[in-house]
């Protein structure tokens, strides 16, 4: 399973944290610490796996942000590297060729389109569509219309 | 600034803050301003308020105040604060909180709700942050919803149902076996229920992997390939240590082998996790040949990932498989002359695991080459795996010599320090050699004094063996001319020179003590030597100086016997049994003895 997933920027800024599994603050921080620091010190053209601590690390950089999970022993890196180009793909078409200002503003809605893909750590839906329209749905029950504020028209 | 602004209006003047102390300014007065909020249960902008603390503990900043707010958003009757209110139970409720336990009653309701959605984000935050006694209360109302006939929720309740088992796992068998969802995510619970269910798997997989163009579910080209690396995960667990397991699905597993397109990364994750399985079911031979091949296939792709996680599945299989993976040695030891560093690593070590009395020459020619050029991280490993490996493989002692010296050479600094005893004792067995290796070690020594352990092993050697340097004649070597005068030049530049560390330093006196047995001429020379180091500022290094002086005044007669041969001293073992044979006991002999032990054969 996945243990977390973070999203960074350039700066180190963070701009997403899930985690599948309970830890304190301080672990968190200490993992989101390592992260960065590593994630940010490789250079262009090395490959995308790392290791560190006992789980292996699977990053990969869209644009201005860094896309990073830790997996455990048994997991496949090559999925894990298919499985975070799924997520910017549904985020991409969620917002209509995402930035990472749409991630900022929006980081709600990045969740809960996280949300609908993964959980426990483990993939849900295989679907693109399926995700798609079960976000429209849970949009469409957001009673006020100030929540709609950004969002494009499906 | 005003409650009621909005969440993004708060993210553009946070990021508009031009200091760290600005930024902190700005969230404390948010944070007041939304602590008030909260205490007045104002209906209004309840989801707002918790969003933009949301934001706020994002950026690093404490939270904790939201937590009751978020377990009263998510009573709410609304969505939209359901939604937030959930979210934030998964972003600042963790197990260890007090607050965590309110909110399953909340869950508890909201399961049983008419809306899939709401029971979605039930399900959701049960399996993100679910504790040990939330679970066992729940258990009962996700072991109803798995048996639900809308599939949306199925899978949901599917997969909390797997977070809640690996809680408790006791709780396993509540959870009936029928549902295949359940055991493509846990590990070892439903080995025996299932094991019957492997035809169906196949069944299922083959027909992903022969069937149409689904687009909802392609990626590059591959049917679905996180469902199907998902079946193979499970069919590895099934199949391990079962035999009748392992047979059912040996034909699928040639088929994907052989039909997946492993031109894009998802047909090659599909490909890896095909031999992944291979290789930990009690596949037949020809399939672990085969997956092995596949392996070195990618030891060929361009794509720098793929061969990183080739050599990583290749090093885990090196033991068992070792002459399939050997057919590959060659692409192997290219990959140490990669560019990437995490590459050569793994090129590295896999390299060393397949060093074997048959290609050492060759291999070992590889991997100097690679000592020579590799990133320094790697230096003082590779070093250590080329003196295992010529210790075991060594086809004759002068290649070993030769291979230990040329390390020493090109990366002395890294070598663990029991490596210059060792080749001193390496040294000392190879009698027929000696002559060799003194010129040898004398030629590196003139050329270069940086490296330490080299410098300790020559002076030590020359020391030693100075009589066989000085004769000048050697078969295996060009003959050079050394005269007694450039040796002992050679023993005083290291003495001096600011590089020597005090052991190099004590080594090269010791060396020039010994010659002054094995010369004729120079005596005096070493005899000044010696007194002038007796007021030297290094303590160790005046100690010997002042014994090796009262050698040369007091005790003449026996400063023949304890220069001579080390070969004495190892054929009788210690120094005790050493003084009942000579009958000695005088003490500074003793001492004098001890500081050439210490010499020897260091800690």
């Amino acid at each position: 399973m996945m243990r977390f997933l973070l999203l960074f920027s350039r700066q180190g800024k963070l701009r997403l944290q899930k985690w599948f599994l309970p830890m304190t603050e301080r672990e968190k921080k200490k993992i989101i610490r390592d992260m960065t620091t590593m994630v940010l010190a490789r250079k262009p053209r090395t490959c995308n796996f790392l290791h560190w601590r006992d789980l292996k690390i699977v990053y990969k950089r869209y644009a201005s942000l860094y896309f990073c999970c830790g997996l455990e022993d048994q997991d496949n890196e090559l999925l894990a590297l298919e499985v975070l180009h799924r997520y910017v793909e549904l985020l991409d078409k969620y917002f209509g060729s995402v930035c990472e200002l749409d991630i900022i503003f929006n980081f709600e809605k990045a969740y809960f389109i996280l949300d609908e893909f993964l959980m426990g750590g483990e993939i849900q839906e295989t679907s693109k569509q399926s995700i798609a329209k079960s976000i429209e749905a849970s949009d469409m029950l957001q009673e006020t219309m100030e929540e709609y504020m950004s969002k494009p028209a499906f | 600034m005003s409650p009621s602004v909005c969440l993004q209006e708060m993210i553009r003047v946070i990021r508009g803050a031009r200091t760290q102390g600005e930024e902190r300014g700005v969230i404390q007065r948010e944070c007041a301003a939304i602590r008030a909020q909260f205490r007045q249960a104002d209906s209004g902008g309840r989801s707002h308020n918790l969003a933009k603390l949301l934001y706020v503990h994002m950026l690093g900043y404490p939270a904790h105040f939201g937590q009751m707010e978020c377990v009263r958003l998510i009573a709410s009757s609304k969505y939209s604060e359901k939604r937030i209110g959930y979210l934030g139970a998964m972003m600042l409720l963790d197990e260890k909180q007090d607050a965590s336990l309110l909110i399953t009653n909340s869950i508890k309701n909201d399961l049983s709700h008419s809306s899939q959605h709401v029971q979605s984000l039930a399900l959701c935050t049960l399996a993100c942050m679910g504790s040990a006694e939330m679970c066992r209360d729940l258990a009962p109302e996700i072991e109803r919803l798995l048996k639900a006939s809308n599939s949306y929720i199925k899978k949901k309740a599917a997969l909390c149902a797997v977070h809640i088992v690996r809680k408790i796992p006791e709780l396993g068998e509540m959870f009936t076996p029928s549902s295949f969802l359940i055991v493509l995510n846990s590990d070892t619970l439903y080995l025996h229920y299932l094991s019957h269910s492997v035809p169906e798997l196949v069944q299922i997989m083959k027909n992903l992997v022969t069937s149409g163009y689904s687009p909802e579910h392609n990626v590059a080209g591959i049917s679905d390939p996180f469902l199907q690396v998902r079946i193979l995960r499970l069919l590895r667990i099934l199949g391990r240590n079962n035999d009748a397991a392992s047979d059912a699905m040996n034909d699928l597993l040639a088929q994907v082998a052989t039909n997946t397109d492993s031109s894009k990364t998802a047909g090659s994750a599909v490909l890896y996790e095909t031999v992944l399985t291979i290789m930990d079911i009690r596949s037949e031979s020809g399939l672990r040949v085969l997956a092995v091949n596949i392996l070195g296939r990618f030891l060929l792709n361009n794509d720098r990932n793929i061969r990183y996680i080739s050599m990583t599945s290749l090093q885990k299989i090196v033991q068992t498989d070792h002459t399939a993976v050997q057919r590959h040695r060659g692409t192997i030891v290219d990959c140490l002359k990669d560019q990437d560093a995490s590459v050569k690593r793994r090129a590295l070590e896999l390299s060393l695991a397949l060093v074997s009395a048959a290609n050492i020459r060759s291999m070992m020619k590889e991997l100097l080459l690679f000592l020579s050029t590799c990133p320094p991280e790697l230096r003082s490993h590779a070093a250590s795996g080329i003196f295992n490996a010529a210790e075991r493989y060594a086809p004759s002692q002068r290649w070993h010599i030769d291979t230990i010296l040329h390390v020493l050479v090109t990366a002395g600094g890294d070598v663990r320090d029991e490596t210059v005893p060792n080749l001193i004792q390496l040294i000392t067995a190879a009698s027929e050699l000696h002559c060799y290796t003194v010129h040898k070690l004398y030629r590196a020594l003139i050329s270069d004094i940086v490296q330490q352990s080299l410098v300790q092993v020559a002076c030590w050697c020359i020391g030693e063996y100075g009589d066989l340097l000085l004769k000048g004649e050697c078969e295996e070597i060009t003959p050079m001319q050394v005269t007694e005068d450039d040796v002992l030049d050679a023993l005083e530049t290291v003495l001096q020179s600011h590089m020597s560390t005090p052991t190099s330093r004590g080594f090269a006196l010791t060396a020039i003590m010994k010659l002054s047995t094995r010369i004729t001429n120079n005596v005096d020379r070493i005899r000044s030597v010696v007194s002038i180091y007796g007021s030297c500022i290094d303590v160790e290094l005046q100690q010997r100086a002042v014994e090796y002086n009262a050698l040369f005044k007091k005790y003449d007669h026996m400063r023949y016997f304890t220069m001579s041969y080390c070969t004495v001293i190892l054929e009788f073992g210690c120094r005790s049994r050493l003084s009942l044979y000579f009958n000695i006991h005088d003490l500074l002999l003793m001492h004098i003895l001890d500081n050439l032990l210490l010499f020897s054969y260091s800690q």
